[in-house]
């Protein structure tokens, strides 16, 4: 009994057979498993890595620790960059390429035209904006859907960055620069500053000021946020000028960190970016885009790898895990979504 | 006249007895009639009649209540375990108000859509399944090709293409019971009589046909027999030829007591809501004022326009043309935000779907549109939101945390913070659809007393509702329409149960 009037028969019907079923009440014990799983287990890896013999000489040292945080600051701030239009239910695919092309801008800026640094990083910035407001002006405005918008043009910037960038790597950048990419500040990489920065301002804009609580209203509900007279589209469009933003300066940090730019570097982030974003959303408020939750998601996958790497696996491990990681989260949060809205178990 | 027992065999339908109970309300009380082979059988009643209830118990989405009896041809059924594959099954086959086809395909296309098509060797063999489909369309008076695109047809043939798709299996298994649930409320009334005509000549030919309609002038025109139900009980069948409109409105209508206790109130002459010369979507030319201090009702069919008049007036889908003031001062058209700060609030029909941020907490909810408020500095002042969500939790009477997400809570609950959230802007014009709709009595009672103290306060109440005893009780306006214009209105003592059925069941003007 496939046939369609069969199925239109209890779709027609269904709508005012009852009320929504509540949510059935979670033991307490599993809902703290589901909240701090993900924490859980990452605290579990690096005990697992730090007393394996085979890792345990390498992998709990001060340097280790300072090595995965300045090594992931570029990758949290593309993380908290795509995180911004998620919590509206967008995706921005275009932060990997975004941080490729400003990457090159801020090379660029500081070596052939010889700009001061401070005007190398606001032009990645700004470039960044920029693309970000095209983004969301076609998404918002055209209404058009972001996962598409975003991935042409994550390609297009990528002919982009080639032809500027000539194929070749720019490398000379100024010292100042090199040297805040790698050099410690109170014991702690200064990257690792710039990111905690960057984690706290934007924590702060999603849940304490109007906009973030927009967002998250369109992202729950868009048709309700409409009709509450929440400005749905400029909301939108402004959630990828800030990601292009954080995405430009990760670009610049990225030129820090590595002293050079090519056009082939940034575009990797983005998937590792949206695997962590997808495992921070099962865990501290599941079915949530948290910040707390991305950079937990961020270091578990990269403590993974980093131990994995120290016990002597092959470069094959990072991008296995990333796609895992991202397979495993979203079919992890999107079970536990569905259970939320169906009323969990079966009576 | 009714009689189910003498020859239920040769019923193409039969029910005895049959009632259906849910949590607190009684849906069908002993409902009991039968339709003859090859008829076309009329079924009308109001809102809460019962009729949806029982389509839905012939499309099997749920059992019946234990001691009726339901009658198949010459089968009887269980009328506890009916299932929608027990309908398939036996037979009945259902047109719905929205019939579910698909634009772009075929005539053929959609005909055929679930079931297998004809094949030969290397393939399927597309004349064999034209030619059956027009075979089909044929039999059904339809002047429709086969090949066509169904989105080209006029609607009234897309609605003969979504019949044809009942009837495509009538070969093997014979289709028992066509049950057609107002097909015609989206009709232009020029393409009505068509339809009409071929589906009363189709059941002629031996088709037993139940009609759901709330057009009465169809009904009386086309159908041989006509049962009127009335909140959940069966009020009688008779041939059509017996009945005239006056005694079917008295039916359909019934003789409920008019003395509703309601609140007698004294609207002032400010006038707070002017709508003139609004037109867009379905809506023709609607001009009327609401007064400051007064709740007008909108009475009207499924499709006449309610929910569109609301959601033009506040902006949420823009006007085509005309204009909206609100206590003088012109409101932008399909600006929601614009609507809001010149005083107008909404709370939309579907509350899971319009109103509710499902998974956030009733405090956010509450503060949806007024988080504005709390920003000191750029920086959100959680505190005082806080305390006015609490403040609004106690005056309201929601049973709920602030902090839970509004999705624990109750229907009614959920519908008291929606409320509650459309009154934080102090509205001068509330533009209410369909407020109490899946809300249980008590909740019901506290939503009332909050609308009458809004009244009460000055502000001005716009309604639209399906369910007559809200509409006696709060509205001291009703205005009637029907088809997208409005055609007449009441006030004070002239509202009356009978003044509404006789003008919301009017037809609409006869084709020219």
């Amino acid at each position: 009994m496939t046939s369609h009037d069969g199925q239109s028969v209890t779709r027609a019907v269904s709508p005012d057979i009852e009320e929504v079923p509540q949510r059935q009440p979670f033991t307490a014990s599993l809902r703290v498993a589901e909240r701090f799983g993900l924490v859980i287990l990452l605290a579990g890896v690096a005990a697992y890595f730090a007393l394996n013999p085979a890792t345990s000489a390498t992998f709990p040292t001060t340097s280790n620790f300072r090595n995965i945080a300045a090594n992931e600051s570029v990758l949290i701030l593309v993380a908290l960059a795509a995180l911004i239009p998620l919590v509206a239910h967008r995706f921005d695919l275009s932060v990997g390429a975004i941080v490729a092309l400003t990457s090159i801008a801020a090379a660029k800026a500081t070596t052939s035209m010889d700009l001061p640094i401070l005007v190398g990083i606001g032009l990645a910035v700004g470039t960044g904006a920029i693309i970000g407001l095209a983004n969301g002006v076609l998404v918002a405005y055209c209404r058009a859907n972001s996962l598409v918008i975003t991935l042409g043009m994550a390609t297009l910037l990528g002919g982009v960055a080639a032809s500027w960038s000539g194929y070749r790597t720019i490398v000379g950048v100024p010292e100042a620069l090199t040297n805040f990419g790698n050099g410690l500040w109170l014991g702690l990489p200064r990257p690792v500053i710039l990111v905690v920065a960057v984690a706290l301002g934007v924590s702060f804009l999603l849940g304490l000021t109007v906009f973030g609580r927009r967002l998250l209203s369109v992202g729950v509900n868009e048709s309700a946020a409409h009709l509450v007279g929440l400005p749905v589209q400029r909301t939108v469009a402004l959630s990828f000028v800030a990601s292009g933003a954080l995405a430009g300066l990760a670009g610049a940090l990225l030129l820090a960190r590595t002293g050079s730019a090519a056009s082939g570097v940034g575009v990797g982030y983005l998937l590792p970016a949206l695997a962590a974003i997808f495992l921070g959303s099962t865990t501290i408020r599941p079915g949530r885009y948290t910040v707390a939750g991305t950079l937990v998601g961020v270091f578990f996958v990269a403590i993974s790898i980093n131990g994995l790497t120290l016990a002597g696996a092959a470069d094959w491990v990072e991008p296995v895990f990333n796609g895992g990681a991202v397979i495993v989260a979203v079919a992890v949060s999107s079970l536990l979504t569905h259970r939320r809205l169906t009323g969990a178990a079966r009576r | 006249m009714f009689d189910a027992t003498v020859d239920a065999s040769a019923s193409a339908l039969s029910l005895v007895g049959v009632s259906k109970t849910f949590p607190g309300t009684r849906a069908l009380a002993d409902v009991s009639f039968s339709i003859e082979p090859g008829h076309f059988h009329a079924l009308v009643g109001g809102n809460g009649s019962g009729k949806s209830t029982l389509i839905k118990i012939l499309a099997g989405v749920y059992g019946a209540d234990r001691g009726g009896s339901l009658r198949l041809g010459d089968a009887t059924f269980d009328v506890e375990r009916l299932s929608p594959r027990w309908s398939r099954e036996s037979g009945i086959r259902f047109v719905h108000q929205d019939l579910g086809l698909f634009p772009q395909l075929t005539v053929t296309e959609n005909v055929l859509a679930g079931s297998s098509y004809p094949r030969r060797a290397g393939g399927l063999d597309w004349g064999e399944a034209h030619r059956s489909v027009q075979r089909l369309l044929d039999g059904l008076g339809a002047e429709v090709d086969a090949r066509t695109a169904v989105r080209d047809l006029r609607p009234a043939d897309q609605t003969l293409v979504a019949i044809a798709r009942c009837l495509r299996d009538r070969d093997a298994g014979g289709v028992g019971l066509l049950v057609l649930d107002e097909p015609t409320t989206r009709l232009p009334a020029d393409e009505v009589e068509g339809l009409l005509r071929r589906l009363k000549s189709y059941s002629q030919q031996g088709q037993s046909i139940l009609y759901v309609t709330h057009r009465l002038d169809e009904v009386l025109t086309y159908a041989d027999t006509i049962t009127v139900l009335r909140d959940g009980r069966h009020v009688d069948t008779r041939p059509a030829a017996e009945h005239d409109r006056a005694g079917l409105v008295a039916s359909i209508a019934g003789h409920a007591p008019e003395d509703v206790n309601r609140v007698s109130r004294t609207a002032s002459d400010a006038v707070v809501l002017s709508v003139r010369g609004l037109t867009g979507g379905p809506l023709k030319d609607i001009s009327f004022d609401v007064n400051s201090g007064e709740a007008v009702a909108l009475a009207g069919l499924v499709g006449s326009g309610r929910t569109s008049l609301l959601q033009n007036i506040f902006g949420a889908v823009r006007p085509r043309s005309g204009s909206v003031e609100v206590a003088g001062l012109p409101v932008r058209r399909g600006h929601v935000a614009d609507a809001i700060a010149k005083g107008l609030a909404m709370v939309p029909e579907e509350r899971g779907r319009d109103a509710a941020f499902q998974s956030l907490s009733v405090s956010d909810n509450l503060s949806a549109t007024t988080v504005g408020r709390y920003r000191r500095g750029g920086w959100l002042r959680r505190s005082a939101e806080r305390r006015d969500a609490e403040r609004d939790v106690a005056a309201y009477g929601i049973k709920g945390a602030i902090d839970a997400p509004i999705s624990r809570l109750s229907g009614g609950n959920q519908q008291k913070a929606i409320i509650a959230r459309a009154m934080r802007t102090s509205p001068a014009v509330l533009l209410l659809d369909e407020p109490t709709q899946g809300v249980d009595v008590g909740a019901r009672a506290d939503i009332y007393a909050q609308i009458d103290a809004a009244v009460a306060a000055g502000a001005g109440v716009l309604l639209a509702t399906s369910d007559l005893d809200e509409l006696l009780y709060l509205a001291d306006r009703v205005i009637v329409l029907v088809d997208g214009r409005v055609t007449c209105e009441a006030s004070g003592d002239r509202i009356t149960r009978h003044w509404i059925f006789e003008n919301v069941y009017q037809h609409e003007k006869a084709p020219k």
